[in-house]
């Protein structure tokens, strides 16, 4: 016998089994199956994919149509005006489209909303056609004539639309070229004798600021006790290294055998560095005379460099006389006006070289069409931008915006990964460190911007004042002061590390009260050491900067927004994310492979080096994508430390130091802001900001993928299913 | 037939294979712990160490030693000394802290915070916890191995002479030849020559524990400490272990811990006896296992305490 107890069944006391209970059909109440909750849960991943992926497919389509070649339409009003134009828009309420008509030189509207009502006819004509220019944007007409002037004669080459389209066709690649080689001359050779010249002015500018200084720089040492401080130089270096041989020898190193050491070795740093700064040869730069001869010789080059320019300017007018020459007669149907070759000289038709490209997509086959789709293309991505980047391509923005996230990632990681190690592995867990943990993931949630205004403020006025000018001459130390300085910091750096050398207490037992003291001791002095330590970098004397005569002259190298400013105001940003999943990748590495490494007589760093970094490698690489994606998605921190409209010089040239990592940049982000709010012709640039965000959602994504495919390549090496 | 404890106290007749002993079943009814009743009262025990271990070459010798994780103490008043070149196997019940005798000799514990360590314990007459002790020195010449196998995510190769390299040796003939002696020594040499170059973690278990006593034997230690090498493996791959142990032991003294009695027969010279951190009963294992000075020993052994 058994008898039910709720659902179970309670075995009877006589000991018999009782019969299986059969599966019951009865539902489930719908509650505990939670059956609404998986509707609920399914329904808002739904959402949020329908949402990314409404986002994306919206970029997509709209990135990829722009450079799509359009019909040209002639369009005949009511009142009988005539215009050519593209489509750009519709509006449904009241009825009316949008048309971009370009002609913007001869006072024409480029964009036009067109009442349906208002129109009479609309057709296709195959002659008209749309010509992109290098300046004023597009142009809409019909080609008439094509004419080569030669000392003022006009003479025809081509009539009508086909026979100017097959002379387009042979001549537009080479006076392309040509322009080219104009524009190479102008940027390369130019700018390459203007840096010579200006090189030469700050090469006797910064002798001439020397030379007033040299009161205030320590003076040199007498021979005789130079002789002495190289001597105990060598005595200290010498008995160091000795110290330490014997320390090895006995592979137990004994308290005073470390600090002596230290002692010895610092004491010899010093040495150096005053021998280095005082040293008998370092007298004053330059006799007047010397200066003089200097100055004769800069003027000399300075009378080369100039004959040089003359020749290069002299060759670009040749050129651009021989540009000149070919021209296109392009005419708009309205006024029969044709497009000029610049807005002050109506009458001068436009020049074949100043046609970026002419799109005659009324005449065009679809495979042409896509030629010229590829072709745009490739012009975006490879080129400069004109016409306030409305026009043109965008290639010092790509360059610009992936060589500050690579230098943002390669400046945060080693930097986080250190201070993760440090705070994992070597601090001891306490209030402090769980402090500066909580500091530090808090750090993450400050507004982008604050970083900007602190990148500002600190990095590019405050550090970069520095780097190019030195600490300034209100703040700088008397050499005396500022030895006494070193020797205190010194002394205090000794006594820190004695006082962490004597503070640890012998393994297994507890630390007695006066090494606490001394623990706690060896903290302060720590701190003072480093605060001594910065006071004197911030102080010294002996520091003039690297960039002196051009900061004298009130243009500042590092002194202001920058490349560099701004990678490393990003790597602040994007600190707390490094250091957050660093931690936590090192927290993975099981402890059984710590305790392996220690066991075979690693140390702990050798255990760090060899197979806990190894291990949390995929985490740290986690890490440096999350950054690198936030770095590259910033915007609003970059307007203030180096991302600016227009900068024609890339960050990288062929030309020394190769890595111009003080100038300002463009940046795919600021880029999109700019294109969509600060252009003067907004309709014109809509399309582009749409192209730009693909390619900014592009860029982001190919460098995540790249990161990834190293990440699961490590991750496969280290579980061993790949070998 | 693996040892089986329940099992064992049901059929004693199905002894140990090398050290047999009969024990009279009316005899295990009333036997009198006096030792262990002393101990769980908290009281001071007098070990009962043989004659032959009292005086014996000790490569380890340990002298008063304590040990506390925080304010829990985990090993009491122990003193023993290791014979050199012997195998000498720790054994007790679960928790009475064989494993924290044995990672004290290494000095293991340091990386626990707040362990406290009292008393002596020398390695050749020089002492392990003095202040000045260079513990990576101490630890290169103690090769250890653990309970679970922990190769490190790298080939075979790089596993064995890891010690080496972490030496600073990085001449390629040496590193050949010495993972070549060490793996043959570990006898998996056969089964691993043609990939040395793949990751370790792709063997076995039982592979995977003779990479790690070839890694522990690589750099030529004084002694090899064993935590429990076979408990992850199965009664074949244990069996290799335990022949490996026995030719190794020609050359190093090996202290091992292990719950498999049959083990400890088999394979050790002395055996000690361990309860609630204190040391009960040390002596060579004929001795232990046969006729052993106390009754509890005897019990703990034939598995019908603990
Ligand atoms: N890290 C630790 N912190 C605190 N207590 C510990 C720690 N490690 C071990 N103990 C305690 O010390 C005692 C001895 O542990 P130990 O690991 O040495 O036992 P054992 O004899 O090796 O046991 P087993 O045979 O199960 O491995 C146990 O009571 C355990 O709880
Ligand atoms: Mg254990």
């Amino acid at each position: 016998m058994s008898r039910m107890v709720g659902d179970r069944v309670v075995p009877a006391a006589n000991g018999a089994r009782p019969p299986g209970k059969p599966l019951e059909m009865r539902s489930t109440p719908l509650s505990a199956r939670g059956e609404p909750m998986i509707w609920l849960t399914g329904g808002a991943l739904v959402v949020c994919l329908v949402m990314i992926i409404g986002l994306v497919g919206m970029i997509v389509t709209h990135g990829m149509t722009t450079f799509w070649p359009r019909p040209v339409e002639q369009v005949t009003l009511q009142d009988g005006s005539v215009f050519l134009g593209i489509r750009t828009a519709e509006d449904d309420e009241p009825a009316r489209t949008l048309y971009r008509t370009g002609n913007r030189d001869i006072g024409r509207e480029p964009f036009r909303w067109v009442s349906h009502a208002d129109i009479a006819s609309i057709e296709t004509p195959p002659g008209a056609v749309m010509v992109e220019r290098e300046a004023w944007s597009v142009w809409f007409g019909v080609p008439e004539r094509a004419v080569e002037v030669i000392d003022g004669e006009q003479r025809v080459v081509a009539e009508g639309y086909e026979a100017v389209m097959a002379y387009y066709h042979a001549e537009h690649a080479s006076a392309r070229q040509r322009r080219a080689e104009v524009e190479r001359l102008m940027r390369q050779d130019l700018g390459r004798v203007n840096r010579e010249m200006e090189r030469q002015r700050l090469r006797v500018r910064s002798v001439e600021l020397d030379m007033q200084r040299t009161d205030r720089i320590g003076s040199p040492m007498p021979l005789p006790a130079f002789v002495g401080a190289a001597a105990a130089v060598l005595g200290l270096l010498g008995v160091g290294v000795a110290v330490g041989r014997r320390a090895n020898g006995h592979s137990v190193s004994g308290r005073w055998v470390r600090v002596v050491r230290l002692f010895c070795f610092l004491g010899a740093f010093i040495g150096i560095l005053g021998c280095l700064l005082h040293a008998p040869w370092r007298g004053a730069t330059m006799t007047e005379a010397e200066l003089a001869s200097l100055r004769d010789r800069t003027a000399q080059r300075e009378v080369e460099l100039q004959a040089e320019y003359d020749r290069i300017l002299a060759t670009i007018r040749e050129k651009e006389a021989f540009d000149a020459r070919q021209r296109l007669i392009i005419v708009e149907p309205t006024e029969g006006r044709f497009a000029p070759a610049r807005q002050i000289e109506p009458d001068n038709p436009i020049q074949l070289s100043q046609v970026v490209r002419i799109v005659d997509t009324n005449a065009m086959g679809t495979g042409q069409k896509v030629g010229v789709f590829l072709s745009r293309w490739w012009e975006f991505l490879s080129t400069r931008p004109r016409e306030a980047n409305t026009e043109g391509g965008v290639f010092p923005v790509i360059v610009g915006t992936v060589m500050l996230t690579l230098l943002l990632t390669i400046t945060v990681t080693p930097l986080g990964v250190i201070a993760a190690l440090y705070l994992r592995e070597y601090a001891p867990q306490g209030i402090i460190t769980s402090t500066i943990r909580i500091a530090v993931n808090n750090l993450a949630g400050v507004p982008s911007i604050v970083y900007g205004v602190f990148g500002l403020g600190f990095f590019c006025y405050t550090v970069g004042a520095f780097v190019d000018a030195g600490p300034a001459p209100e703040v700088r130390l008397p050499p005396v002061w500022w030895w006494a300085g070193l020797g205190t910091t010194v002394a205090a750096m000794i006594m820190a590390y004695a006082c962490g050398v004597w503070s640890r207490p012998v393994p297994g037992t507890e630390p007695s009260k006066a090494q606490i003291v001394l623990r706690r001791s060896g903290w302060a002095l720590w701190t003072m050491t480093l605060v001594l330590a910065v006071t004197l970098v911030v102080r010294t004397p002996y520091f003039t900067g690297f960039f002196e005569a051009r900061a004298a002259d009130g243009s500042p190298t590092f002194g202001s927004r920058g490349m560099l400013w701004a990678a490393l105001t990003l790597a602040l940003l994007t600190l707390p994310v490094v250091i957050v999943s660093t931690e936590e990748a090192i927290a993975s590495v099981p402890n059984s492979m710590r305790e392996g490494s220690y066991g075979c007589g690693a140390s702990k760093w050798q255990t760090l080096r060899r197979i806990v970094i190894p291990g949390a490698l995929p985490g740290i690489l986690t890490g440096a994508i999350l950054a690198m994606a936030r770095g590259a998605g910033e915007v609003a921190p970059l307007m203030l430390v180096g991302a600016v409209k227009l900068n024609q010089d890339l960050p990288v040239s062929g030309e020394a130091p190769y890595l111009h990592l003080d100038r300002s940049f463009m940046h795919l982000g600021f880029h999109i802001y700019d294109l969509g709010f600060q252009s003067p012709d907004s309709q014109a640039a809509r399309p582009l900001v749409w192209t730009t965000t693909l390619l900014l959602l592009a860029i982001v994504l190919a460098l995540n993928l790249v990161a990834i495919i190293i990440r699961a390549r490590l991750r496969a090496r280290l579980t061993g299913s790949t070998v | 037939m693996p040892y089986a404890g329940t099992e064992m106290s049901e059929k004693p007749t199905q002894g140990l294979r090398h050290v047999a002993f009969q024990t009279e079943p009316e005899k295990t009814q009333r036997v009198e712990y006096r030792v262990i009743e002393a101990i769980r009262r908290g009281e001071p025990v007098d070990p009962s160490v043989h004659a032959s271990l009292k005086d014996c070459d000790g490569v380890i010798e340990i002298d008063s030693f304590n040990l506390w994780y925080g304010q829990a103490q985990a090993i009491y008043d122990i003193n023993m000394k290791i014979p050199r070149g012997e195998v000498t196997a720790l054994i007790g019940p679960s928790g009475c802290g064989k494993s924290t005798l044995l990672r004290s000799i290494n000095r293991m514990n340091d990386l626990i915070g707040g362990v406290r360590v009292d008393g002596r314990m020398r390695l050749n007459g020089s002492p392990i916890y003095a202040p000045d002790v260079d513990v990576i020195g101490l630890r290169k010449r103690l090769g250890m191995v653990f309970q679970k196998p922990n190769p490190f995510p790298m080939s075979i190769y790089e596993n064995v002479v890891y010690p080496l390299r972490i030496d600073g040796e990085n001449r390629r003939r040496v590193l050949e030849e010495a993972c070549e002696r060490s793996l043959r020594s570990a006898a998996i040499w056969d089964e691993v020559k043609d990939r040395l170059k793949q990751s370790a973690l792709g063997l076995s278990g039982g592979q995977q524990q003779r990479l790690c006593i070839a890694r522990a034997i690589v750099a030529d230690p004084e002694v090899l400490l064993l935590d429990e090498p076979c408990s992850a493996l199965d009664p074949i791959a244990t069996l290799r272990i335990e022949e490996l142990i026995t030719q190794i032991a020609e050359k190093y003294t090996v202290l091992i811990v292990t719950h498999n009695m049959q083990q400890a027969a088999r394979v050790s010279k002395n055996t000690a006896f361990m309860y609630l951190g204190r040391l009960v009963e040390y002596g060579p294992t004929a001795d232990i296992f046969q006729t052993p000075a106390l009754p509890e020993t005897e019990q703990y052994v034939t598995g019908r305490f603990g």
